[in-house]
């Protein structure tokens, strides 16, 4: 609030009750977003931040409350009614068709454009906007050609162009680069000079205390606290949000060994259209080590690490795990030879519809105890997944609840316990690749993960770590290679770390220029 | 401000509880029975009268022994169908794997008749096991094709339905017609030993015993075994069995054949038990019917043998109220299509929910 208290209330929300089933999602929420402010709505995931702002954004019903918006009470109940309230809001996946121009996605489902479309009324108003907020995108761009940073712009524009006055953001920052996240930000305070009240739901300290006038924190489904952002700090933050100090930094126990596990050699690996998506990739893991690949989303990180994992094909180059070829070989031998994958999108691995107890050994459900030549034995898998819930502390109602009605933190816990179990019988894993594992975790989550990673880098394990978190992969890697464009533009040993050098080779620059 | 004109909108619910589902099946299905009954009313037939010789079928056992032998070759392909559908295998085919089936097990019929290759007693059991592997094929062919080549299955699966069909009129027409049967379009009659009901005396008895020995087959394939859990796992999704390390196409052809196969069973049961002999359109849509069924019984084994008898029933009550009533066929057809579109609009209410509102 860097003006007076006085200003007009743009939203007021009154003992929000949300149920689901077994669960309370909001209890009794007090929420007020004045007009020109950034009010960020901090929490752990499943804390009901996002069912908060699904309510108000008509995507579900509230049981119990009310909400007023420029002091008249309304009643939500679909986006469209939110729409008209002014309300605007741009989700973590965004909701674009990439084979449509920028217009073309701003004027969708918007019933006031008419039936004939006069696109050189509606470019000239977006070009107004872009420029004003100082955008470089096109109004006849179309959208697969521009950038996640410019995607998100084509959300704010859809929302601006509806003359929305209350935006609401979910998590903006996951999918952005620290470049383009700083452009947002100075776009979300330009907004907020405008008049409009801007809702950030994040997790991330460092961007609450960077961009919010003010900051409500919430935890399980109850507001533990409202305050003005510059009369708190991003410790007293993370004690309120998860209700205890939490570890920074984690220690190293000993040295790298000098023994190579995974040998990569001159990879290359088309994408899922057919184009070169990884050209010419060649680095060494050894054991007890943590190389971080470091790289904006769409660089060849997803299909380099598929590959390793023998989920998709190499054209050519070599994979070498511990001096045995095993390229091309395909997933189950990978997961025969103690190689851990952890996929970008769990549901890419987790069977929603299936238990928890299931999806714990769907990798080793063939092996004994599990099963006895095709029949499967049904308790010592109970066991199985008692076991597992308890060491990786996954938050379940029983091992027989569905995968899919776990919140996002277990799932990822669930995934965990699964990867790094191995199959009956066998050690842990010799090489764990990990991408973006804790992307949309809160902040218990992620430190969970990274702790699990750090105990198991310590029992020998060589580790690939893909992330987009560039604090987080400084944190954990003992080197860090920048993927640009399927190479690997340049790779950093602990001492040279530098978020402006990564950031910039992020963008393509070598080594040497960055620096 | 208010006009004339409610504001009707369609919101998808976001779960489905079991009993919501039941509520809305059987809601709907009382509500098929009323406009059933309207169109008997318009008719000039009395709608009570006519409930009760549909009430009849369940109540007499008698005609409750005839609903479950037309159930039967409903239940058997309803239970094939729901592996194909928990594996997201949307197999619209199984018609047409029926088809396969009784082409199947008349072949060995007319195998052992004219050739004699095949000891008495074992007739029966060779006629079931070429049933299900005609099926099985049948099906596979469909599943193949979408596991390698990404072909989508409801356009091989339901084309292949009328190639079927049309394979059996072919050899009723042609060489499979009966020497000694005036011409008419029909394989020779199957002898005694070659009859559903040959051993406990009933097609019924056997017919049932059939449905529950299936269903526990099914049920402990899909729940107890490590091909249920790769099916299953691959109906989730082909990305999650390719990083279980499963093969979707192994687990995709296998689950077709098995699904076929049942199909090809439920073809062998309509000659052998209900027809007695191999015809053009034997089957008045079973593998059709069966779909429904499946779905009506959310996939589950056991709810599968109620609902296929449930459906068993409608169609004996059809041939009854044609005879006992007057109506001609056509009406028949019209009560039973009216109890389909009614349970199909009922799916449909299960995951959404319609609000009207004045504004």
């Amino acid at each position: 609030m860097r003006g007076g208290d006085s200003r007009e209330i743009l939203v007021e929300m009154r003992g929000i009750t949300k149920r689901f089933p077994n669960v309370l999602a909001n209890d009794r929420v007090d929420f007020t977003l004045l007009r020109g402010e950034v009010h960020a709505l901090l929490g752990e995931n499943g804390a009901g931040k996002t069912t908060l702002m699904n309510i108000l954004y008509g995507l579900y019903r509230l049981d119990e409350g009310e909400i007023w918006i420029k002091g008249r009470r309304v009643n939500i109940r679909s986006p469209r009614d939110a729409i008209r309230n002014g309300i605007g809001m741009v989700h973590q996946q965004f909701r674009l068709i990439p084979t449509h121009t920028v217009a073309e996605n701003v004027i969708l489902g918007l019933k006031e454009a008419g039936f004939y479309l006069n696109y050189s009324d509606i470019n000239e108003r977006l070009r107004e906007i872009i420029s004003f907020y100082g955008w470089n995108i096109s109004p006849s761009a179309r959208v697969w050609q521009l950038s996640a940073g410019e995607k998100q712009q084509v959300e704010l524009l859809k929302a601006l162009y509806r003359k929305a006055d209350i935006l609401i953001l979910d998590e903006p920052t996951s999918v952005l680069t620290p470049q383009e996240t700083t452009q947002l930000f100075a776009t979300l305070r330009k907004m907020a000079g405008e008049g409009l009240g801007i809702i950030l739901i994040s997790h991330k300290l460092d961007e609450v205390m960077q961009v919010s006038d003010r900051v409500t924190v919430m935890r399980r489904g109850r507001v533990v606290a409202t305050k003005p952002t510059r009369e708190t700090n991003p410790n007293e933050l993370a004690n309120l949000m998860v209700g205890r100090p939490l570890i920074t930094s984690f220690e190293r126990l000993n040295k790298p060994s000098e023994k190579p596990i995974l040998r990569v050699e001159n990879l290359r690996v088309l994408d899922d259209k057919g184009l070169p998506a990884v050209r010419g990739v060649s680095f060494t893991i050894r054991r007890g080590e943590i190389l971080g690949i470091a790289g904006v989303t769409g660089n060849g990180q997803q299909e380099l690490a598929e590959t390793i994992a023998g989920i998709r094909k190499a054209v050519s180059g070599k994979i070498i795990l511990d001096d045995m070829d095993v390229t091309n070989k395909g997933s189950m031998f990978m997961i025969r030879q103690g190689v851990a994958y952890i996929p970008a999108e769990s549901s890419k691995c987790v069977a929603y519809q299936m238990s928890v107890a299931e999806n714990l050994v769907m990798k080793s459900f063939r092996y004994e105890p599990f099963s006895k030549s095709i029949v499967i034995d049904w308790n010592s898998i109970k066991q199985h997944a008692e076991r597992l819930i308890d060491a990786f502390s996954i938050v379940t109602p029983s091992p027989n609840t569905r995968a899919g009605n776990l919140s996002g933190g277990n799932i990822q816990r669930l995934i965990l316990a699964r990867e790094l179990t191995g199959l009956p019988g066998s050690s842990a894993p010799k090489l764990i690749i990990a991408t973006y594992p804790t992307r949309g975790l809160d902040v218990a989550a992620t430190e969970f993960v990274r702790r699990t990673l750090i105990q198991n880098r310590d029992q020998g394990a060589a580790i690939l770590l893909v992330s987009e978190d560039l604090e987080e992969i400084m944190m954990l890697s003992d080197r860090i290679a920048v993927m640009y464009r399927g190479e690997i533009v340049g790779v950093l040993e602990q001492r040279e770390f530098d978020v402006e050098v990564i950031g910039m080779m992020m963008t393509g620059a070598k080594r040497g220029e960055a620096a | 401000m208010r006009s004339a004109l409610p504001l009707i909108r369609v919101q998808r619910r976001l779960e489905v509880p079991r009993r919501v589902s039941a509520a809305v099946s059987a809601v709907f299905i009382l509500l098929s029975f009323a406009v059933a009954a309207l169109i008997f009313e318009l008719m000039g037939v009395s709608s009570i009268a006519t409930f009760g010789v549909i009430a009849s079928v369940f109540t007499n056992p008698n005609l409750l022994l005839q609903a479950i032998l037309r159930g039967l070759p409903i239940g058997l392909a309803a239970l094939g169908l729901s592996i194909a559908f928990r594996m997201n295998f949307w197999n619209i085919g199984a018609e047409g794997q029926l088809y396969m089936g009784m082409f199947a097990a008349t072949g060995v019929v007319l195998l052992h008749e004219y050739q004699g290759l095949i000891a008495e007693p074992l007739v029966i059991v060779f006629m079931v096991l070429a049933s299900f592997v005609a099926g099985g094929l049948y099906c596979a062919l469909s599943a193949a094709l979408k596991a390698k080549m990404g072909v989508n299955e409801v356009l091989t699966t339901l084309m292949l339905n009328y190639v079927a069909i049309l394979f059996v009129d072919f050899l009723v027409y042609g060489p499979w017609r009966d020497p000694k049967g005036f011409n008419f379009p029909l394989s020779i009659q199957f002898p005694d030993y070659a009859r559903l009901g040959f051993v406990m005396g009933s097609p019924s008895y056997e017919g049932l015993a059939m449905l529950l020995v299936v269903a526990f087959l099914v049920y402990g394939l899909m729940r107890h075994t490590t091909l249920g859990f790769e099916m299953r796992v691959v109906g989730e999704s082909p990305e999650v069995a390719k990083h279980a390390g499963i093969s979707y196409a192994k687990a995709l052809i296998i689950g077709g054949f098995i699904s076929g196969g049942l199909a090809g069973i439920a073809g062998f049961s309509v000659v052998s038990g209900i027809i007695g002999r191999l015809r053009p359109r034997a089957s008045p849509g079973y593998g059709y019917t069966a779909i429904i069924v499946a779905f009506l019984a959310l996939l589950n084994p056991w709810l599968i043998i109620p609902a296929s008898i449930f459906f068993g029933g409608l169609i004996v009550a059809g041939d009854l109220i044609q005879a006992s009533l007057k109506l001609p066929f056509a009406a028949v057809q019209i009560f039973q299509s009216i109890i389909f579109l009614f349970i199909i609009a009922g799916e449909f209410m299960k995951r959404y929910r319609i609000i009207v509102s004045w504004r």
